[in-house]
């Protein structure tokens, strides 16, 4: 490999681009390079000798997946050519038959009574003998069958590279249907997607979850305004008619719209304007936030000039979108109801867990187990850090999961176990024991049970 | 970049081979393996335009088959002693009929078309699908799952809105669906017809899987002339219709043929199930299994597959009590009776959030452990404490001490 690596590492240097290897962040971007790929296979294929600036290049499956999704497209060609070609067969031998009989037609309506050369029974017997001779001749049996072959072969491929059927995942869960269709329900009136709930609500003939409707069309109707119409009244009027709430939650949210409005009212109105606007509405937060109003009576100097200022930040249009979105949590919170939306967390962790379910899946149909009856699942999914809701101690010895019955320890060398683990090693609490990691003493008397 | 492919189809087969033949152990998946593997679950995604493809070919070919054959075959016997006026008006008749079959040609290959710049809009966006728009890329996929559980369901209109308000029309199935809607509308109004041409236009793919769904039609429609006490015709129906699958499905069809014994408000518990309005709606079921089949898609719902998985990947006993955060989908009333019947989740590593800050608990950000026992996370203590003059008060317990007093506690 030591040769071809040197000359590989010279065609690298020569002719690409450095951000072309390290911000490879599609599958696309993989494919398209193919000239890249050709040279990149072998090495990668061979990590001990990789070079060091593939070290960003990141797992193996992510190329494959390119190259399939790849293939997957070529094969679809192939099959689209071979459509053209048998169709054109066909079309073809229809235009000849079209043709012969106009043909044969044409002669017929010039012939002639006296004309005794040919009668027109010969002349139809001649047409019909013509056709037969296409017909017989046209073999379109042989494009249709290679069509057919292709069709199989692209099925095969999508059933290779994807996942075939997701259904054996499904244990009869028997889900309600009204259940779901409330949570579909709640997603749209998150998502602001009023009539299309409306619709669902309609045709599923559900009840209308009237309150939620409302909260969150109020909501929704805040954030529009601010976002498409810059627009902060509504917001404004609805955070001091919550203030005291606004208050307890430690939210200062209030102030952070009185601030975005003042620095609107600066950039495009007038310099008396804005400070009348703080002299009304930030005066009642002087107390509490001298240092922001004070940032804020300085900007006045800069009028006009605000993005060449050391106020620049200020004015920058961000700050609308990351209002909106604070507006939405801060809403959310006060009203009880999740900021994420949990139709989405679930089936985002359903994405994740489907992969490792699909494996469990096919091995438990060999072992003819009873899917169904879990209590567990007997395999762990790797879930991203969003989906940690809660803490989960694992047992280092005996791998359980810690419960009220089984709390975790804390023993005083600082390592952690589970309860019925420490009263194994002592031997139902009669003796000393060493923790299995370093070997101190410890007495289960010693043993603190932990709360995470 | 200058690029000459050299010897890539020389060089790929052997780097496949070596690829799979070395697996890579696997470190935590970054989210760009993770978004491979999710691509590897849209098989239906893009099986069913192709199959609906395949279908529009098929039938288009076979048009052409049979209106050709026909013209050819309509051509006037020879020696039948013709005038010219007769000749030429066949002969006219034949080429009017070619030329009708011309233009509903061009109709066919512009559906075609479409079909196949369908199938290639979907590869592109699955291709389309980088870390960066992820989130974007992700609330698409949910939209699409819920467009498949509107349409499965019968809510069509709500699936159409749905789609036309991300502008996905390409990337669901409406329009197969529709072909599914007249079956199934019609059979909840007993009738069979079009379902019966359903089978007609699908026969060879039938056959192929041993459905009995004709049979069942068949049966049901028997079932109904013995109802209105139509024996006589009910067993001329029988004649025609039922007895070709006696062969395989002989059992089944004698069980029903006794029903003619019975009358339709017999209290005989195994025929009694069988005049039921409620084989209608299994008819209706088992239709849109054998659809759901033929066009390659899923037996269940998208959206219940997907749900159910997340649901047990999330389940945990502490989902169900109620210090259980807001942001957990399993804090929701709806989802923790879906969840019901579920397997919990399994963890094999411990994974701790703190109480405090949500942040994992891990080498980075270590647990402390106060005097009574609660831990929370060292950065979370260290800046209570920064911020209280070196005190810190549990959340949960109100116990207050000094930062001082806190022990570190190794989590393996």
């Amino acid at each position: 490999m030591k040769g071809k690596r040197g000359q590989f590492g010279k065609y690298i240097r020569n002719n690409v681009r450095p951000q072309e290897t390290e911000n490879i962040s599609s599958c696309s971007d993989l494919f398209t390079n193919h000239t890249l790929l050709a040279f990149l296979l072998p090495l990668l294929t061979q990590p001990s000798t990789s070079p060091k600036y593939f070290q960003s290049w990141k797992p193996i499956s992510l190329l494959i997946a390119g190259m399939e999704l790849n293939a997957i497209q070529d094969k679809f060609e192939r099959v689209a050519k071979k459509q053209k070609v048998s169709s054109s067969k066909s079309h073809e031998w229809m235009e000849q038959v079209g043709r012969e009989i106009e043909q044969a037609l044409a002669s017929i309506i010039q012939w002639d009574d006296n004309d005794s050369s040919i009668s027109i029974d010969q002349k139809i017997t001649e047409l019909k003998a013509k056709l037969q001779t296409i017909d017989s001749q046209s073999n379109l049996d042989r494009p249709q069958r290679e069509l057919n072959i292709d069709f199989a072969k692209y099925q095969k491929l999508l059933e290779k590279i994807l996942h075939p059927d997701l259904s054996k995942t499904y244990r009869n869960a028997d889900f309600d249907p009204h259940i779901i269709n409330q949570i579909i329900t709640q997603h749209f009136y998150r998502e602001g997607l009023f009539d299309v709930a409306d619709c669902l609500v309609k045709e599923a003939t559900e009840t209308e979850a009237i309150s939620l409707r409302v909260q969150f069309q109020e909501i929704h109707q805040i954030i529009d305004a601010l976002k498409s119409k810059r627009n902060l009244g509504p917001a404004l009027d609805w955070a001091s008619a919550n203030r005291e709430k606004l208050k307890d939650s430690g939210s200062d949210i209030e102030l952070k719209l009185h601030k975005l409005q003042f620095v609107d009212i600066l950039q495009n109105r007038n310099r008396a304007e804005a400070l009348k606007y703080i002299k009304t509405h930030l005066a009642p937060f002087a107390s509490s936030h001298m240092k922001e109003i004070q940032k804020l009576m300085g900007s006045l100097l800069w009028f006009g000039k605000l993005d060449k200022s050391p106020y620049a930040d200020m004015a920058d249009p961000i700050h609308w979108e990351n209002l909106s979105e604070e507006l939405m949590k801060t809403y959310c919170n006060l009203s009880g109801q999740p900021f994420t939306d949990p139709l989405s967390v679930t089936v985002a962790a359903g994405v994740e867990g489907l992969p490792t379910l699909l494996k469990l899946a096919s091995v438990m149909t060999g072992k003819k187990q009873d899917f169904q009856a879990m209590k567990q699942l007997p395999v762990p999914i790797e879930l991203g850090k969003s989906f940690q809701f809660h803490s989960v101690f694992v047992c280092p010895v005996s791998r359980d999961q810690s419960s009220e019955e089984n709390p975790p320890m804390l023993l005083p060398c600082g390592h952690v176990l589970c309860k019925q683990s420490i009263n194994k090693l002592s031997k139902c609490n009669t003796r000393n024991f060493k923790c299995p990691y370093c070997p101190l003493d410890a007495s289960v008397a010693q043993c603190k049970q932990l709360h995470f | 970049m200058s690029s000459t492919p050299m010897e890539m189809d020389a060089q790929l087969p052997t780097a496949t081979a070596t690829a799979t033949a070395t697996p890579i152990a696997a470190p935590p998946p970054s989210n760009l393996a993770k978004l491979a593997e999710s691509l590897k679950l849209e098989h239906q995604f893009l099986r069913v335009p192709f199959e609906h493809y395949k279908k529009t070919i098929r039938y288009n070919h076979r048009t052409i088959e049979k209106e050709v054959s026909a013209v050819i075959s309509g051509v006037p016997a020879a020696a039948s002693d013709i005038s010219r006026e007769e000749a030429v008006r066949q002969l006219t008749s034949l080429v009017s009929r070619l030329q009708g079959l011309k233009r509903k040609l061009e109709e066919g290959s512009q559906t075609e078309q479409l079909q196949a710049q369908r199938c290639r809009t979907r590869l592109e966006h699955l291709e389309s699908a980088e870390v960066d728009n992820l989130p974007k890329w992700n609330s698409i996929r949910l939209k699409r799952i819920l467009v498949d559980y509107m349409l499965r369901m019968s809510y069509y209109d709500t699936a159409v809105k749905l789609a036309e308000s991300s502008n996905i029309q390409d990337l669901v199935d409406i329009d197969v669906f529709l072909e599914a809607k007249k079956v199934i509308e019609a059979l909840e109004q007993k009738e069979v017809a079009p379902a019966l041409a359903w089978c007609a236009d699908n026969k060879s793919r039938l056959k192929k899987t041993k459905s009995k769904f004709e049979f069942q039609l068949r049966l049901q429609e028997f079932i109904e002339l013995v109802r209105t006490e139509n024996s006589m015709q009910a067993i001329s129906y029988a004649r025609k219709y039922l007895a070709p699958w006696g062969a395989t499905h002989m059992k089944e069809l004698q069980r029903v043929m006794a029903t003619l014994a019975f009358r339709s408000n017999t209290e005989c518990s195994t025929y009694k199930v069988l005049f039921e309005e409620r084989q209608w709606d299994y008819l209706v079921d088992q239709f849109k299994q054998e659809f759901y089949k033929l066009y390659g898609m899923t037996l269940e719902p998208l959206l219940h597959i997907y749900l159910q998985a997340g649901l047990c990947a999330l389940k945990t006993p502490y989902c169900y009590k109620n210090a259980c955060t807001n942001e957990d989908p399993l804090s929701q009333e709806g989802f923790r009776k879906l969840a019901m019947p579920l397997p919990f989740s399994k963890q094999h590593h411990s994974k701790l959030v703190c109480y405090i800050s949500k942040e994992l608990m891990d080498c980075d950000n270590p647990p402390l452990v106060l005097p009574n026992g609660y831990v929370y996370s060292t950065r979370a203590l260290q800046e209570m404490a920064k911020q209280n003059n070196g005190k810190i008060s549990c959340p949960r317990t109100g116990l207050v001490c000094e930062y001082k007093d806190v022990v570190k506690a190794f989590i393996s």
